[in-house]
């Protein structure tokens, strides 16, 4: 079998499904060799992952196109999946909470498994069409996933705090950080990936401006990314109304995660515009 | 009374447009609306919407003006009340946070210090004032970094404050006023700018672009200048997908030409404020003729689609209708024919096979030279002098979280004097509005070298 970028990257799909079911494991029994074999899977398959990308920057070159691996969707979704992890292991790191690994590597997981394994996605490398060359593609991608990412562990931060509920004590909800801290990590991952969406956003207006004369048109992606956008200020704005707090923005965190899936796949699939080659 | 009652209702007013609830329904409305354009076609005649959605629909969609939702009477008014939200809201916040800001952190009593949420105690248990001790004990609190301020006679002590990041209180301002700069400079530039499309063909000149408004009428923007395409390009990777699109362009002003750019579609021409961006392009068929006359004149012409030509000693005209690159391995091309009087005839011209044309009892006799592709350069074309104030709002915007987002304002209070019941004592106390955890950590360093020099005296 020849080692390529696109073998590498699907077989991280499996280090991040076996990472999910061992973090799985790790809330179920609690056991601490059992959240160290969960880091170390997650990090082996982030190593590999990266080594992925990297080959895959190699191979555009070799093929004689020369372009950093961010320009269509199997692509982005790896890249997704790569800022997520590295996002989560920061959380890990932060927090000492491994229980948090359950509700985070699954997105990314899903995601790789989507980008190798659906017939929708071509992994082949394409060349950049003239709109797409730009050195403006990766600062306003890697700013975008950024808080792409972000929003994915917030959401997971979402649903942690949901289901933990009004549970004390012991018991599978009990051993979830309290819902204090999960209140807090919520906040700022949204805060974190509410300044890289704006980032993002203006990054891609400085662009659009550049490449085709407007910085803002309306375009489906740029509405859904705006709309996106106003989520996530209700959220943070949230904290500033009484009884707002908690569950309310726990539901944002998930809306919001919502509304950043249908950004990216939703606007490409389902509507037309400006951002058609993400689409392939 | 009566004007207590107005001060109370305008009260009421000005708590509504200034309320974060205002805030968050403007939010979620927005994002709810949003949707709509995003959804239903966009910019489409009338006609389309009648057509595809029936007389009813076609009604709200007319009165909301849903065919241009984000321009609409109602879109528009919701972002004018969030930005009056935005506005009221800052005001009203200001002389708050001014005093917030002004507070001197050395007001402070000792019992105040000990309510910082990070503080630790030592009392020494001897009276007098040891001025080694006092020094080593500043050199340890200025190794936090910082300029010291202090003052004495704090309650039979000196108070010594670091305090970094006090502008944290200006991050929110930065951001909410930001968008307001964003959105006068879209307002600014929508009244002073403008925005055309260009269409030329390869060697040729205009002065002026074109603008479609929504009612299809199309309106002249004259420029100050003349633009000319000289040559486009256009590239294909092997796949097919396209690899180049490419316009050297030349402005040409008082008849001189004074700048020249191959433009590129990331890679516009700006001149007096006006840029040039490739954004389209088309092949227009372009053939060579040879016409023979009776007598045994030659002539050739150039014709490109929709072009006429004529031969002024004969009276020919010449025009192309269509042009095929090949039927049966040669180019082929449908021309019309005629007088000046109007009479003419169509006819398909094949390279290598002349044909014969008669106008009364002369017959000419044409050929088909060649046959190939011409450029036309499509470019957008717009002035936009409003752009640099969005730019500016977006920096701010960024700036703005940079403050809120990676700078705490820090305080350290070091407070060494003599309790009148149990002699000397140092008080160290901290604050911060974020990441407790790392200013823990530097709190404790600094705790522990106190705890060092205090140990030893």
């Amino acid at each position: 079998m020849q080692i390529n970028s696109s073998y590498l990257l699907s077989l991280t799909t499996f280090f991040y499904l076996g990472a999910a079911a061992v973090y799985l494991l790790y809330w179920i029994f609690r056991l601490h060799k059992v959240g160290i074999l969960a880091t170390i899977v997650t990090v082996a398959g982030f190593i590999l992952e990266t080594a992925g990308i990297a080959l895959r920057w190699k191979e555009s070159y070799a093929l004689g196109y020369g372009h950093a691996p961010l320009s269509n969707l199997y692509e982005s979704l790896i890249f997704f999946s790569w800022v997520t992890i590295l996002v989560y292991l920061f959380v890990e790191f932060k927090t000492k909470n491994r229980v948090i690994g359950a509700f985070a590597t699954p997105f990314a997981c899903l995601a790789m498994a989507y980008a190798s394994f659906s017939p929708n996605v071509q992994d082949s490398i394409q060349p950049l069409i003239p709109a797409l060359q730009s050195n403006w593609l990766i600062a306003h991608v890697i700013t975008c996933f950024l808080g792409y990412a972000s929003f994915a562990v917030a959401c997971g931060f979402g649903i942690m705090y949901l289901i933990k509920g009004d549970s004390k004590g012991e018991g599978l909800l009990g051993s979830l950080p309290s819902k204090r801290v999960l209140d807090e990590l919520m906040h700022q991952t949204i805060i974190f990936g509410f300044l890289w969406l704006t980032v993002g956003i203006i990054t891609g207006a400085v662009w659009a401006n550049q490449a085709w004369g407007t910085y803002w048109s309306w375009d489906p992606k740029e509405t859904w990314s705006l709309i996106t956008w106003f989520v996530y200020a209700t959220a943070l704005h949230a904290r500033f109304v009484r009884g707002w707090a908690g569950k309310k923005i726990a539901y944002l965190s998930i809306i919001g995660f919502i509304s950043v899936i249908f950004t990216y796949f939703g606007v490409n699939f389902l509507l037309s515009g400006l951002h058609s080659y993400g689409s392939s | 009374m009566k004007s207590k009652k107005v001060e109370a209702k305008s009260n009421i007013i000005l708590n509504f447009f200034s309320s974060v609830k205002l805030a968050i329904t403007l939010f979620i409305l927005l994002a709810i609306t949003s949707i709509i354009g995003t959804v239903l076609p966009q910019g489409e005649s009338l006609q389309f919407y009648l057509e595809n959605f029936g007389p009813t629909y076609f009604k709200i969609i007319k009165g909301l003006e849903l065919y241009d939702t984000y321009h609409s009477w109602w879109y528009l008014s919701l972002l004018g009340l969030f930005s009056i939200n935005l506005i009221v809201c800052t005001i009203r916040r200001l002389p708050y946070t001014l005093k917030l800001y002004r507070r001197d952190a050395l007001d402070l009593s000792l019992d105040d210090l000990t309510r910082r949420p990070f503080k630790k105690v030592w009392k020494l248990g001897r009276a007098g004032t040891d001025e080694t001790l006092k020094s080593r004990l500043k050199g340890v609190f200025a190794s936090i970094g910082g300029k010291i301020r202090s003052r004495s006679n704090v309650q039979g002590g000196e108070l010594y404050l670091i305090e970094k990041g006090k502008w944290n209180y200006w991050g929110v301002y930065f951001i909410h006023v930001s968008i307001l700069v964003i959105f006068a400079g879209a307002v600014f530039g929508s009244f002073t700018g403008f925005k055309g499309r260009i269409m030329l063909l390869e060697g040729e000149t205009t002065d002026h672009a074109l603008k479609r408004d929504e009612a299809g009428n199309i309106t002249r923007i004259p420029l100050d200048f003349s633009i000319k395409c000289d040559k486009f390009r256009v590239e294909f990777y092997p796949n097919g997908a396209p690899k180049l699109f490419q316009s050297d362009l030349a402005i040409i002003k008082d008849g001189k030409e004074v700048k020249k750019k191959s433009i590129l579609v990331n890679d516009p021409l700006t001149y007096e404020g006006v840029t040039f961006y490739q954004s389209s392009y088309e092949s227009l068929p372009e053939i060579e003729v040879k016409i023979t006359s009776p007598d045994g004149k030659q002539r050739r012409f150039r014709l490109s689609a929709f072009e006429k030509a004529m031969w002024p000693e004969t009276g020919l005209v010449i025009g192309l209708i269509k042009y095929l690159p090949n039927v049966h391995g040669a180019p082929a091309a449908r021309v019309y024919i005629g007088d000046p009087s109007g009479n003419g005839d169509a006819l398909w011209l094949l390279k290598g096979h002349d044909k014969e044309y008669r106008i009364g009892d002369s017959t000419f006799r044409i050929s088909l030279v060649k046959g190939g592709e011409k450029y036309m350069t499509g470019l957008q074309v717009k002035k936009d002098p409003g752009v640099w104030i969005v730019w500016l709002g977006c920096i701010m915007l960024i700036a703005g979280f940079g403050v809120v987002f990676w700078v705490p304002h820090e305080r350290y209070w070091l407070w060494i004097g003599n309790n009148p019941r149990e002699g000397l004592e140092v008080v160290l106390a901290g604050q911060t509005t974020k990441n407790k955890i790392a200013f823990e950590k530097r709190f404790k360093k600094i705790e522990k070298e106190i705890e060092k020099i205090t140990g030893e005296a």
